[in-house]
């Protein structure tokens, strides 16, 4: 598939009517619900205003895959020959050609779509079903397992957890094929309530061992993460979850879970946190009604009475708090990586070392399909050290050498300082990098490799 | 040879001068630690991480128990190929090393360390160990404990190539530092990032930690740089058999020897993490774990040595621990799978050697697995008020046990 990328001219217009709070907005937007601009965007979301720039990316939609299985390689491997086989050499290497067909693949979605929106909530909610190839080890099942947060990534929660709680890479990855009713395994009814639908303190142990009834009796085929209901292993009669007994199963125990009220809050709080910033999710809402109908915690929350995804993240978009300078946020690995491979025109599995790109992931600690543990990936500070700053500054020289400079060529020096914020969404250069960048002014390369590496860039405004 | 000179840290790090080191308490001792050289004297902690789950029982063996000897026909070890210890216990035949430790009193080994209810998997039963916590937090501990001190990018520093989340603070966190040492730009564009890192008081909270990070970069290259280049300090008094630098280096050896040079050279380092993989023993195990059980005796006692060269030996302690301890029956691959608790140890010439904590008896598993007789919380306990001088309960909340592990 192509995408038609719109050339706009980056010869400076005059754009005095933008404000900086609505330049910030609308770096903000491009950077936390897209992946960052690609050449043009973001002075074309100048003039369009905050608005409509905002509407077209969270209306955008996915393009039409087709079959991506068949187009990148991705298929069952069957059972991993014995250790003296013969075949398992070549087992081997197609288990690692195909992990790293699909991560190129996706890696090429985040960075060719224009407005990979769709694309910006699946990685979201990898982060939080976060189940990783480090245990679960087949292609296919981590290929299928993020196919279905990508059907319901904009959808409809409800429907995504009663499939994600059959998801045989989730269930292997937290031992629930090992959940019998003789001998119970709460990892992934413990998980389920806390990280996956109510948050911590909104259930008790007793809950998480009725819960874990319900899930109970599973198999799954490991090369496949085809997971069947076994009825000898299935604990049979009721269970007793936050007070509700019935016939639970995996489905209506997920679903149960995903319209409590507890649930109304932790996502949304969970959007909060990676969206909008960690201390913003834990601001409590006001309990004066007049003050309370304009928190933007209340209109969030609010938004998701329904369990629908897309209005919550219109209401969050929205939001003042979305808009709020404080909540500034620091770019994880992998949307930094992205962004700067948007700005430079570069795809990922067609450009000169695609596998430096994964490993590059890989020392910053932010590989796809490789979360740290089911608690997600971290935020913030966490990405902020000695070594991830000595990796970021040798990756930057190598990406900016093979990408495309003209957005910076094509202008006169004396206008490239605006030219680049314009070019990478910066909202805006502070003084010292300002200084920095007017000495590199002759030299693109220098110029692109100092800015991505620069405060502003690593931290969204 | 490169050393450090106070007056170097001075400059490079913009740090006042700072009261003399022996004229403080031994709390305001640990907090005085700022970036300069580290003072003779200053305990220093070494973190070995084993990971895969290392199997307890075949490390510290109850060479002479017949229960030991009938759960595991193929994979239990017979006394004479054993180093016994006392109790009925022995150490792993190729941790000779350790044997030597032992006798001198610098050895001590807590058994039946873990915490309760055992978790099985590596990922989640690592992040209980490395975050101090039973249930999922975002820290590590030592990240914690950074956060009571005051910034220095030199004070834990973790040999390798990512973060372990050990080293994960709120705020801050420790420095990683890979075995190859950092490589920074130079030249221009040198100039170019110590601009665009400079501080500037209208920075927010993130981007002055990002701005931080490209300068402690700089900082930390130009300090450690020079001093990785000197040869490593040498075990002085080992027989050239464990001292030697013949070949076969560990990489667990490799990145020790990078803390002795930088220990060496004063680097203001109380926190290093080295770790070795590879005790995920389903299959074929014994041979397997004891290469690795050698690897860890000898390059920690050729560590250990090459502290006395220095003159550091008396302020180092070694702390060794794994995930988890593995099953007491052998599984039907000549290997055992992922289990419960086992033993840790401490190493150094404060330590009061000799067991600690009760062996789990092999009359009383449960569900077939040891039972956990020492919370891993109460040794961490004992390392932070020992060795790091900071009251427990501020690295981990409402945790108030400790071991005895320590001459005062």
């Amino acid at each position: 598939m192509t995408f038609v990328v719109r050339e706009f001219s980056l010869k400076r217009i005059t754009i005095s009517s933008v404000n900086s709070s609505e330049r910030m907005a609308i770096a903000r937007l491009v950077h936390r619900i897209g992946f960052g601009p690609k050449p043009g965007q973001f002075r074309k979301m100048l003039k369009q205003g905050f608005k409509v720039s905002a509407r077209q990316l969270l209306n955008s939609g996915l393009p039409d895959y087709g079959d991506i299985k068949t187009a990148i390689g991705i298929a069952d491997l069957g059972t991993q020959p014995k250790p003296n086989s013969e075949l398992l050499t070549p087992y081997n290497a197609a288990k690692r050609a195909q992990l790293r067909n699909m991560s190129l693949w996706w890696l090429d979605q985040m960075v060719d779509q224009d407005f990979p929106f769709v694309e910006r909530m699946t990685w979201f909610w990898h982060g939080h079903w976060a189940t990783s190839y480090s245990k679960v080890n087949e292609p296919v099942v981590m290929f299928d397992h993020i196919a279905r947060l990508r059907k319901h990534a904009i959808g409809d929660f409800t429907l995504m957890c009663e499939e994600m709680i059959l998801d045989g890479g989730l269930i292997y990855w937290l031992d629930g094929q090992l959940n019998t009713a003789n001998s119970p395994n709460e990892n992934l009814s413990r998980e389920l309530l806390e990280l996956f639908t109510l948050g911590v303190n909104n259930y008790s142990e007793t809950d998480v061992k009725e819960a874990a009834k319900a899930l109970s009796g599973l198999r799954v085929v490991k090369s496949s993460g085809l997971v069947t209901k076994d009825p000898r292993r299935s604990y049979v009669g009721t269970s007793t979850v936050l007070g509700t007994t019935g016939n639970f199963e995996s489905a209506t125990l997920a679903r149960f879970l995903s319209v409590n009220v507890a649930c109304q809050s932790f996502i949304p709080e969970r959007m909060t946190y990676r969206f909008i910033s960690p201390a913003s999710s834990m601001m409590s809402i006001p309990m004066k009604p007049s003050e309370r109908a304009k928190s933007s915690a209340h209109i969030i929350k609010k938004a998701f009475a329904t369990r629908q995804i897309l209005p919550t993240m219109e209401a969050l978009v929205f939001s003042k708090s979305f808009q709020d300078p404080t909540n500034s946020q620091v770019k994880s690995p992998l949307e930094w990586l992205v962004s700067v491979l948007r700005a430079l025109r570069i795809t990922p599995s067609t450009c000169s070392q695609p596998d430096l790109l994964l490993t590059l992931l890989d020392t910053l600690g932010q590989r796809p399909f490789f979360p740290p543990s089911v608690g997600g990936w971290p935020a913030d500070e966490a990405w902020l050290s000695v070594a991830s700053s000595q990796t970021l500054i040798q990756a930057a020289q190598l990406i900016v050498s093979q990408g495309d400079l003209s957005p910076l060529m094509a202008v006169a020096k004396k206008e490239r300082i605006e030219a680049l914020a314009d070019w990478l969404g910066v909202a805006e250069w502070s003084d010292r990098t300002k200084v920095a960048l007017d000495g590199a002014l002759r030299d693109p390369a220098r110029l692109a490799a100092l800015a991505i590496c620069s405060p502003e860039y690593l931290v969204n405004a | 040879m490169e050393n450090i000179s106070r007056r170097k840290f001075i400059k490079l790090t913009g740090v006042g001068a700072v009261a003399a080191a022996h004229s403080l308490s031994r709390f305001e001792f640990a907090h005085a630690a700022g970036p300069r050289p580290l003072p003779p004297g200053t305990p220093i902690l070494v973190i070995v991480t084993l990971n895969g789950g290392n199997d307890g029982l075949n490390t510290v063996v109850p060479y002479l128990d017949p229960i030991y000897k009938s759960l595991r026909p193929q994979l239990a070890y017979k006394e004479e190929q054993v180093l016994p210890i006392g109790d009925g216990l022995a150490l792993n035949g190729s941790m000779t090393g350790f044997k030597t430790l032992w006798d001198n009193k610098q050895l001590a080994i807590v058994r039946g360390v873990g915490y309760p209810n055992p978790d099985r998997s590596h990922f989640s039963s690592m992040a209980i160990w490395q975050s101090a916590s039973r249930t999922p937090i975002k820290t590590g501990w030592v990240g914690r404990w950074l956060e009571t001190q005051t910034e220095n990018p030199f004070l834990a520093i973790s040999l390798g190539s990512t973060m372990p989340p050990l080293f994960q603070g709120d705020k801050r966190s420790g420095t990683v530092l890979p075995l190859s040492g950092l490589k920074t730009p130079t030249g221009m564009l040198a100039a170019d990032y110590a601009k665009t890192s400079k501080k500037t008081k209208l920075d927010g909270q993130l981007s002055a930690t990002a701005a931080r990070s490209i300068r402690d970069l700089f900082t930390v290259a130009e300090i450690v740089s020079p001093i990785l280049k000197n040869p490593a300090p040498p075990a002085a008094d080992l027989p050239t058999a464990i001292g030697g630098n013949a070949g076969g280096e560990s990489n667990l050896s490799a990145q020790l020897d990078v803390a002795a040079k930088l220990i060496a050279a004063g680097v203001p380092t109380r926190v290093w993490s080295v770790s070795l993989g590879g005790f995920d023993t389903h299959a074929n195990e014994l041979s397997a774990q004891s290469l690795l059980l050698g690897t860890v005796s000898t390059s920690i006692s050729k560590f250990m040595s090459q502290m006395r060269t220095i003159g550091r030996s008396r302020d180092v302690t070694i702390m060794v621990y794994s995930e988890f301890g593995r099953r007491v029956r052998a599984n039907a691959s000549d290997g055992t799978d992922h289990g419960t608790s086992g033993p840790m140890f401490i190493i150094g010439e404060r330590v009061v050697g000799g067991f600690h904590g009760e062996q789990p008896p092999l009359n009383q598993l449960k569900d077939g697995d040891l039972a956990v007789t020492t919370d891993f919380r109460s040794v961490y306990g004992s390392v932070i008020e020992g060795v790091l001088y900071t009251p427990v309960d501020r690295v981990i909340t409402g945790w108030n046990d400790r071991l005895p592990l320590f001459t005062a």
